[in-house]
């Protein structure tokens, strides 16, 4: 018997089972809805997203552009650095295991605490990535590391490309550093299309910064396959999951640079430069490619552009004579006595002198109203003309021509000589200088233009500031017979394999509307400082060279003289009066200019002609060397060719002047010192 | 009543196109795991091997003898599975965070699984014994079924286990439906479920479960998170397109983007190694078998027979239709297997234990 209901329940329960076949049909059929929506119509979109899931995209980092010298001498390249990294999910103990290694790293606190947040902070698949813990690791930790490999699980070593400055702190305000591109530059890089990415270096300062573009190569692109937890998987998945033609896209090395600057010259001006802080810059007045240049303090680039620390990057920041400062562009000094061939130049220009002839008497000393402007010599120096006051740089023949002319002809042919303006040299924040006139000192002055300002003007002295730069492409134009131009210090733009991709001509600024007779009776008495007796520079001479120099002492005055000269080494160091002293040889054919700036330094003749004196040596010898080597038939340079191939054959100076860096520190770590940063072998 | 039978009438009434149909999906499932498992170090679809074989005995078992001794076994067996329910509460083996384990032995199971069974043979059992009322069931009599299901439901609910939680809820309440419930009955269950539903949002979920239901609706919001399995299961169902990348080939699959590919997420292995083809298949088949459990409960003898048919059948689809759903972003995802699909004993063995009743109740239907 069955025990279902009788016939009118029955057909109750068909209605059921129909409802139940209907709700579930329908559902599956809402889910084959479903499944065609993600599979066919959106099919594509999730078989992308597949593919980003797994493909990697690695990057094959461009070997940045060598920078060399004129002779195609390495200065700049790379080399490898052995970065320590901790993998957050490898480590058992992260904070254990750095403060282990923290001192075999030389870490101080406050980078051991900086890794330590930045590992507390990595959260899900960002404990797979591998966060620097030091860079750059020395020869020593890296025997300890591999001996103790075993205790430190998640910690590794990874090789990557370091910029090498071989020649230490020499040239390092010129060639700049690196260091990491900042959040902001990067987001602005990206705006203009500029292919960087985060934890990428980028050019600091100087021409780094400058050839960014040339020296930046382009990255190349390696994909790959990765499992979820973005460990790579075999390149037999490689090569199954991505087209032959996906997987490496190869990376373009950067080009190199080619200095105008002979890093011998260099280095004989690096050792010649006899202070603490000032400036050598040399050029080429006859094309104004720069030859030499340097700056001091100096500061080591490979520091700055790898392993250096906040605590050693603060000390250097605020180091009161300022390493990181550019004094050849970015400081301006009262050229003194230095400018006395612009006042002498307006001079004749104006008619206020009606020849060299004209003079007047030095007693020591120029009253005009009630003040008196003392000469540099109180018992005075006689009757002086243009070329014998220029010869004993004495101040009261050029006070005289001052009052005569007033301020406005000398700032106008100071503009003339490219004073007041930046040079455009290929370095940024080059600075003005700054060359006052009526104008100025209506804007700037309190009481407006005072009759006296023309006479502390006429010496380079008061409100006239000249950057060292400006100073030596001055001095060239008069060498050159009136031709200003802009300061160069790239030769050329070649490719890793040496061919010529740019090369830079040289470029005229400015033409001086002066006669031939005119800029001989300057150079003429420019000549006279140094060789003629009584010359400021006569007895520093450098009597052996056979080479005949126009030059200027500068002393200038940091602070006003007191009614009682006080002895330079007396003085406090930043009361002390800057040394300089700029000129140009040979006189009837010039080759080089240069200038000296000694800050504090004392008097141009003594302290600081002897340093430009050594350049111009060193330029000859090195000239005359180069000159017999070629006559031997010796290939090197070879002639009218261009300088060969950066990194085929890559030259190195027989001997760099800075030891490997890397090593160097590693030994002795008191190396540290701030002090030590800066370049110590020219002191004293 | 129960008179002895021929064993040969019972062979040639035996329904071979269900367990056809039951033995094809059983075989994809293994092939399917065998892919699944390549990249695991366990070689997964063996034992999956041996939970069919345990399960097919349970079910062969569950043949031999007529189902409707069962209406004797039927309140023992769910007030036995509630014991084991509370036992588990207190000394339940935890595992992620809920207490679902009870380990006798060598036997680890989950007494939720066998409530979803013990839930469909009692109820089965009252409504063979309670005598319909015309209009159906209004809420003076319904109290004692609801009570059969929503004790066993709590339980589970506490363990926490929310996905089987809600299946034996569906399977219960599907078979409270199927019995007639009165109109305005309905609407006050209907009242009432929103107003619970509310509550345990409210005050008896744990948070994960509720960052579970909010990445269901938004899962591109937290996409490392708790979206993170949903994005990755569509991800990879999506990129099947319609042909599937091949067996073993599934990207998402073999260099573990998608979790829990073995069990919760079986059918995403599927659908991205088979594609829309591959899916629409198994879909079919889900729904072949749910014609044929709804055809055997049409000619069951008695509401027994007609009542545990289609709890079966309810068993099943719900579960097909919130794995299925969670897995391609339609549902939250609670953590329910794919029936014949999924890997684990548990599942394997309940669900075979479901088919054998439903084969008993399927060879006897011309007995009387």
């Amino acid at each position: 018997m069955s025990l279902l209901p009788t016939q009118g329940q029955g057909r109750d329960y068909k209605a059921r089972f129909a409802w139940v076949l209907i709700l579930a049909i329908g559902t599956l059929l809402i889910l084959i809805g479903r499944l065609y929506y993600i599979q066919i119509v959106r099919g594509e979109h999730y078989a992308r997203l597949s593919r980003s899931n797994f493909v990697k995209r690695l990057d094959i980092s461009a070997d940045r552009g060598m920078i060399l010298d004129s002779r195609g001498v390495i200065v700049v390249d790379g080399r490898p650095s052995y970065d320590v990294e901790i993998t957050p999910v490898f480590s058992p103990d992260p904070e254990s295991t750095l403060r282990r290694l923290a001192e075999v790293l030389e870490l101080d606190d406050e980078a051991l605490s900086a890794v330590l947040a930045r590992v507390d902070a990595a959260r899900g698949l960002e404990r797979f990535r591998p966060i620097l813990v030091r860079r750059d690791v020395g020869r020593d930790g890296l025997e300890w590391l591999e001996l103790h490999s075993i205790d430190f699980d998640g910690v590794d070593v990874r090789v990557r490309p370091q910029r090498h400055y071989r020649y230490g702190s020499h040239l390092s305000h010129v060639l700049g550093y690196m260091n990491e591109i900042g959040p902001v530059e990067l987001e602005r890089a990206r705006e203009a299309g500029l292919d960087y990415r985060m934890g990428d270096m980028i050019g600091r300062s100087g021409l780094e910064e400058r050839f960014e573009r040339w020296l930046r190569g382009k990255d190349g692109i390696e994909q790959v396959v990765v499992d979820a937890k973005g460990r790579r998987t075999s390149l037999a998945e490689d090569s199954a999951l991505i087209p032959p033609d996906e997987r490496i896209l190869p990376s373009v090395p950067g080009h190199n640079v080619v200095l105008s600057i002979d890093m011998r010259l260099q280095r004989i001006a690096e050792e010649a430069f006899p202070g603490l802080a000032g400036s050598i810059v040399a050029v080429d007045p006859r094309d104004g490619f720069v030859l030499a240049m340097l700056s001091r303090p100096t500061f080591d680039p490979n520091r700055l552009s790898g392993r250096i620390s906040a605590r050693e990057l603060r000390e250097l920041a605020e180091d009161p004579l300022q390493p990181i400062l550019h004094r050849t562009i970015q400081q301006h000094y009262p050229p003194g006595s230095n400018f006395k061939v612009v006042t002498a130049l307006a001079a004749l220009q104006t008619g206020t002198v009606s020849g060299p002839e004209q003079g007047t008497s030095c007693p020591g000393g120029y009253r005009l109203g009630r003040r008196r402007w003392r000469c540099w010599r109180d018992a005075g120096h006689g009757f002086m003309d243009l070329h014998t006051s220029m010869r004993h740089s004495c101040d009261t023949y050029y006070y005289w021509v001052a009052d005569r002319m007033n301020i406005d002809p000398i700032a106008e042919w100071a503009r003339n000589l490219g004073f007041g303006r930046p040079t455009g040299i290929d370095l940024a924040n080059e600075i003005p200088g700054i060359i006052p006139d009526v104008e100025w000192y209506r804007a700037h002055h309190p009481d407006g233009y005072q009759r006296g300002f023309a006479l502390n003007a006429a010496i380079g002295q008061g409100d006239v500031n000249a950057t060292p730069i400006q100073l030596v492409m001055a001095y060239a134009a008069l060498a050159n017979g009136g031709t200003l131009f802009r300061p160069q210090l790239v030769r050329r733009i070649e490719d890793a394999a040496g061919n010529l991709i740019e090369e830079f001509p040289k470029e005229e600024t400015g033409r001086l509307d002066v006669s031939p007779e005119t800029l001989d009776i300057l150079v003429n008495s420019l000549r006279a400082v140094v060789h003629e007796p009584g010359g400021t520079a006569f007895w520093r001479r450098p009597r052996d060279l056979d080479v005949e120099i126009a030059g200027k002492t500068g002393t200038s005055q940091v602070v006003r003289i007191g009614a009682v000269r006080v002895r330079h080494e007396d003085r406090e160091y930043h009361h002390r009066n800057h040394a300089m002293f700029t000129a140009f040889a040979p006189v009837d054919d010039p080759r080089i200019a240069v200038a000296v700036v000694h800050e504090h330094g004392g008097s141009g003749g003594r302290d600081a002609a002897p340093a430009a004196f050594e350049v111009i040596r060193g330029f000859f010898e090195l000239e005359a060397q180069d000159e017999s080597e070629r006559a031997e038939g010796s290939s090197w340079p070879p002639e009218g060719k261009q300088s060969p191939p950066g990194r085929l054959l890559p030259r190195v100076d027989p001997e760099p002047s800075s030891e490997d860096h890397r090593h160097a520190s590693d030994r002795s770590p008191d190396r540290l010192a701030p002090d030590r940063l800066y370049s110590e072998e020219t002191r004293g | 009543m129960l008179t002895r039978t021929p064993e040969r009438r019972l062979l040639s009434n035996f329904n071979y196109p269900l367990l056809g149909v039951v033995l094809v999906l059983c075989t994809m499932g293994l092939w399917n795991l065998a892919s699944a498992s390549r990249t695991a170090h366990a070689e997964v679809w063996v034992n999956q091997a041996w939970w069919l074989t345990i399960g097919m005995s349970v079910a062969v078992l569950l043949c031999s003898f007529d189902y409707r001794h069962l209406l004797h076994v039927a309140y023992p067996a769910w007030v036995l599975v509630i014991v084991l329910l509370v036992l588990v509460l207190f000394v339940g083996e935890a595992h992620k965070g809920a207490q679902r384990w009870l380990v006798l032995g060598p036997v680890r199971f989950q007494p939720s699984e066998l409530a979803k069974i013990a839930v469909v043979l009692a109820m089965a059992r009252f409504y063979h014994e309670d005598k319909e009322p015309p209009g159906g069931y209004t809420l003076k009599r319904i109290w004692r079924p609801a009570l059969l299901l929503i004790i066993p439901v709590a339980l589970v609910m506490n363990q926490p286990d929310l996905g089987t939680a809600m299946i034996i809820l569906a399977i219960g309440g599907s078979l409270l439906l199927f019995a007639k419930v009165e109109r305005r009955t309905l609407l006050a269950l209907g009242v009432i479920g929103l107003g619970a539903t509310a509550t345990a949002w409210l005050f008896l979920l744990k948070s994960y479960q509720k960052a579970r239901v909010t990445a269901f609706l938004n899962p591109a919001s937290d996409a490392l998170g708790s979206g993170y399995h949903s994005n990755q299961s569509i991800i990879a169902i999506g990129s099947g397109e319609l042909g599937g990348k091949g067996w073993g080939e599934g990207t998402q699959t073999q260099l573990r983007f998608l979790p829990e590919q073995h069990t919760d997420f079986v059918f995403s292995v599927w659908a991205e190694e088979h594609g829309f083809i591959g899916s629409v298949i198994v879909i079919v088949l889900y729904a072949t078998f749910l014609l044929m459990a709804v055809a055997v409960a049409s000619q069951a003898k008695e509401r027994f027979g007609v009542f545990i048919s289609v709890g079966v059948a309810a068993l099943v689809f719900w579960q097909v239709f919130v794995n299925i759903g969670m897995v391609t972003g339609v549902l939250p995802v609670v953590g329910v297997t794919l029936p014949f699909l999924s890997y684990g004993g548990s599942s394997v063995v309940t669900s075979m234990a479901a088919i054998g009743l439903l084969l008993n109740v399927s060879m006897r239907r011309f007995l009387f």
